[in-house]
């Protein structure tokens, strides 16, 4: 049997036919059938302007239409009701109920499996989890915006996302928005495209709390950026919270203009670190509790020790071993675990060739990767390259005539009196030092 | 069709009638005016199908029939149009308009195609005088917010109480609230009419006088207004319960003249900054308000204006707007200033009058 729905869609699709576009377009849009009942469809019509004119231009043609779908309809009853969304509704009683845990928040866009309590505080996040504390106690007031930065998977979407959670449940009269730049630029670029700028911007506008993952993809896109940018100063005039995640210091940012720079600086940017060897060990135990899985603690220090990586990585190594534990029944050991995470380990301690090296520092500083291997003198290529002789000697211990050699075939005494440069300048240069400290994390 | 009438008369109705067209509509017919020539009238219909109107006109019918003409090129040709009379008459599909000196000849649209106009049945109803109604609208109209995203805020409320009508509207930022009388007795429930066909009943109700009987229905009104049928939708919603936000006792309260403060406010908003702030203080030692409004590319200015006060001194940011606004809706010589301290609404009333009051929020900073 078919639903009334399904027995409108069709309807629809005939009478389309008979009339003339503009005027189906006009008439039939938002009309819905309700119930059919003793012989009578009911039909939802937005407002008395179609009903009247329905009931008398086209009740012909619906009747008709609907009589050739069904045998027993004889008469249309036409009612206003502009909930046309009202048979979603049963659709919805219908479909099976998820656990309400794991579903993301619609309203929201959170995911209520990111809170504090289950966020490991360290020394390699404490500060930035205080921050993010002032800004629940006082938020809009505190630190706004709060700017997160740091590598991948330590935590950082976690951490805003338990923010926006945080003032879901206690304080539900705030209206918390969370998503990713990404979401943020596609929604402009729908809008746009559907005429429904002034809706977007409306949209955003009315939060209280706007939480954005992953700013630095909004470097890219000209048009997106400037809507933020107003967007960023209507919701900040109206000391609205702002949360902003990214992989970068906001100053680091590639084609990143200065007033959003400045704008991002005026709160409070906060870094992430990779975890210190005691913060992956708390961390492997808060996740072996939530998954009720029982571990020795020599497996959890092997785990600590091998898995030097980020959070998702040790997480990552963590469900492999809770798998195989269900999987078995029975405990995992050091043995065990050596040999399950014989392939993770190696990606923790990745080497990094000279090649990868230069490859992301010119990344960085927007060059042309081949210009450091050329002989130019521009000042835009010498100091990235400087940079780099003072990186592979530092961190990488290679020696300095390989070092020439490797970067064009240079002198060594050209390398050695770089990085005596690079040295010098990191005493009193501020910007070098982000820099510097930027592209560490991002070889990590 | 062949019809004879005033070109005045003609152009007067058909101005009205335009106001109603849909300019982009999905449906050509909706941008037209649609003509009747039947019994000594010429009927003009138009409708963007939130609101429609009918207006009639008294003409010379050579011959009776209808049709139905692109609004804007029909008020266009009009008012350009000299002369004392204007002669129509349909031709094939053309309209054939002509006056002493020009004579137009008009592209139809499919007349079939018009709808029709809803019409209330008289069972439920009030009574009211024209001049009434008008000012409840005016006064509260410029509150209804522009924005789609609460269409309840988009409307303004009409009920009545004890032979009273009440109309309010909010953007959420502001709130105004009006009293006037009825001529009938009873109540009226809660009726949501979207703030821009109030708007356009307002601005045909300011050209009578006399009173109207307004029907109404869940989801209709329509009144008529000497020759004119207007109608429009009314919204399906709940507006808020606004009534709990405002304040029942103030800490500061101050009395200005009206003149003086529209005046201050018109000249400060030449300083205001982009979100036209403007800083109201209100000075108890010196019995002054003191209004003052600063842009760093341009300026800045201070008013003085000398008050009757009791209470506290504040200080607090408006949109300067917001606060002119409220004037306008306030007739008397005196404006009385209520205010609970920073970060609290500021109360507008009319210091010899109660059936008016403007709440606005403070700005943040």
């Amino acid at each position: 049997m078919t639903t009334t729905k399904e027995l409108w869609e069709n309807a629809l699709v005939e009478l389309e036919l008979i009339i003339s576009r503009p005027n189906f377009n006009t008439w039939f849009k938002d009309t819905h059938l309700i119930r059919v009942e003793d012989g009578a469809a009911h039909l939802g019509v937005p407002s008395q302007f179609a009903r009247d004119w329905l009931s008398t231009k086209f009740h012909k043609d619906i009747l008709h239409s609907l009589r050739s779908l069904s045998e027993n309809i004889r008469t249309v009853e036409y009612v206003i009701s502009r909930s046309s969304k009202k048979p979603v509704e049963e659709v919805r009683a219908t479909a099976p109920t998820e656990l309400p845990l794991e579903t993301v928040h619609q309203k929201t866009n959170l995911n209520p499996r990111f809170t504090f309590s289950s966020f490991v505080v360290g020394p390699f996040n404490e500060l930035a989890h205080a921050a993010a504390q002032a800004v629940i106690r006082k938020p809009g007031i505190a630190y706004n915006p709060l700017f997160i930065y740091g590598p991948t998977g330590l935590g950082k979407t976690h951490l805003i996302q338990a923010i926006g959670n945080h003032f879901r449940v206690n304080a539900p009269e705030r209206k918390v928005q969370y998503l990713t730049s990404e979401k943020f630029s596609m929604d402009y670029v729908s809008s746009i495209q559907s005429g429904k700028v002034q809706w977007f911007k409306e949209k955003y506008r009315q939060y209280d709390i706007l939480i954005m993952d992953d700013v630095q993809f909004l470097a890219k896109m000209e048009k997106t950026k400037e809507e933020f940018f107003h967007l960023f100063n209507y919701l900040h005039d109206g000391n609205k919270q702002l949360v902003f995640s990214s992989d970068q210091h906001p100053n680091m940012i590639q084609n990143l203009e200065e007033r959003l720079k400045s704008r991002f600086n005026a709160g409070m940017i906060v870094s992430v670190t990779p975890p210190d060897h005691e913060s992956r060990l708390a961390i492997i135990r808060t996740k072996a509790a939530q998954h009720n899985f029982f571990v020795g603690d020599d497996v959890m220090e092997y785990l600590a020790t091998t898995v030097e990586g980020n959070v998702r990585e040790l997480e990552g190594a963590l469900n492999t071993l809770l798998i195989q534990f269900e999987m078995r029944g029975k405990p995992i050991t050091v043995a065990d675990a050596k040999i399950l995470l014989r392939g993770a380990g190696a990606v923790a301690k990745k080497a990094i060739s000279v090649q990868e090296v230069v490859k992301t520092i010119a990344n960085f500083y927007g060059i042309e990767e081949t210009s450091i291997y050329e002989k130019t003198r521009r000042k835009e290529v010498v100091r990235p390259r400087q940079v780099i002789m003072f990186l592979l000697r530092e961190d990488f211990h290679i020696s300095f005539p390989t070092i020439g050699d490797k970067l064009g075939g240079r002198d060594h005494t050209t390398v050695i009196h770089s990085c005596e440069k690079i040295k010098n300048d990191l005493h009193s240069d501020s910007l070098l030092n982000q820099e510097i400290h930027q592209i560490r994390l991002m070889l990590k | 069709m062949k019809f004879d009438c005033g070109i005045e008369q003609l152009l007067t109705a058909v101005s009205l009638a335009n106001r109603f067209v849909e300019r982009r509509a999905n449906l050509p017919v909706l941008s037209s005016i649609f003509i009747a020539a039947e019994g000594g009238h010429l009927t003009l219909r138009a409708t963007n199908l939130e609101c429609g109107v009918e207006v009639s006109l008294p003409a010379k019918i050579n011959k009776d029939g209808v049709v139905s003409v692109p609004g804007g090129i029909l008020a266009g040709f009009l008012s350009n149009a000299r002369g004392k009379s204007i002669t129509g008459e349909l031709v094939g599909g053309v309209l054939k308009l002509q006056t002493e000196r020009v004579s137009a000849s008009i592209k139809t649209t499919p007349h079939e195609d018009f709808p029709i106009l809803p019409h209330v049945s008289a069972s439920s109803s009030f009574t009211i005088k024209t001049a009434d109604i008008a000012r409840a609208i005016r006064s509260v109209a410029y509150c209804a917010s522009t924005s789609a995203i609460k269409p309840e805020l988009q409307s303004i409320l009409l009920y009545a109480e004890a032979g009273k009508l009440i109309t309010a509207a909010t953007d959420s930022f502001r709130l105004a609230e009006k009293t006037v009388p009825l001529r009938s007795s009873g109540s009226v429930p809660q009726l949501l009419l979207p703030a821009r066909n109030a708007t356009e009943l307002y601005r045909i109700l300011e050209t009578t006088t006399g009173e109207i009987e307004i029907y109404y229905n869940e989801h209709q009104i329509s009144t008529h207004i000497g020759a004119v049928y207007y109608t429009s939708r009314l919204l399906d919603g709940a507006f808020p319960n606004y009534r709990q936000i405002v304040p029942k006792s103030f800490s500061t309260e101050a009395v200005v003249l009206r003149e003086d403060m529209a005046q201050a406010l018109k000249s400060l908003s030449i300083f205001a900054d982009k979100s036209s702030q403007v800083s109201l203080s209100i000075d108890s030692s010196n019995k002054t308000v003191v209004l003052s409004s600063r842009n760093p590319d341009v300026g800045e200015q201070v008013s003085t204006l000398r008050a009757t006060l009791s209470g506290e001194a504040v200080a607090m940011n408006f949109n300067g707007r917001y606060l002119a606004d409220s004037l306008q809706a306030i007739t008397g010589e005196s404006v009385r200033l209520h205010s609970n301290g920073p970060g609290k609404p500021l109360l507008v009333k009319d210091a010899s009058d109660d059936s008016f009051f403007y709440l606005a929020m403070p700005m943040n900073r």
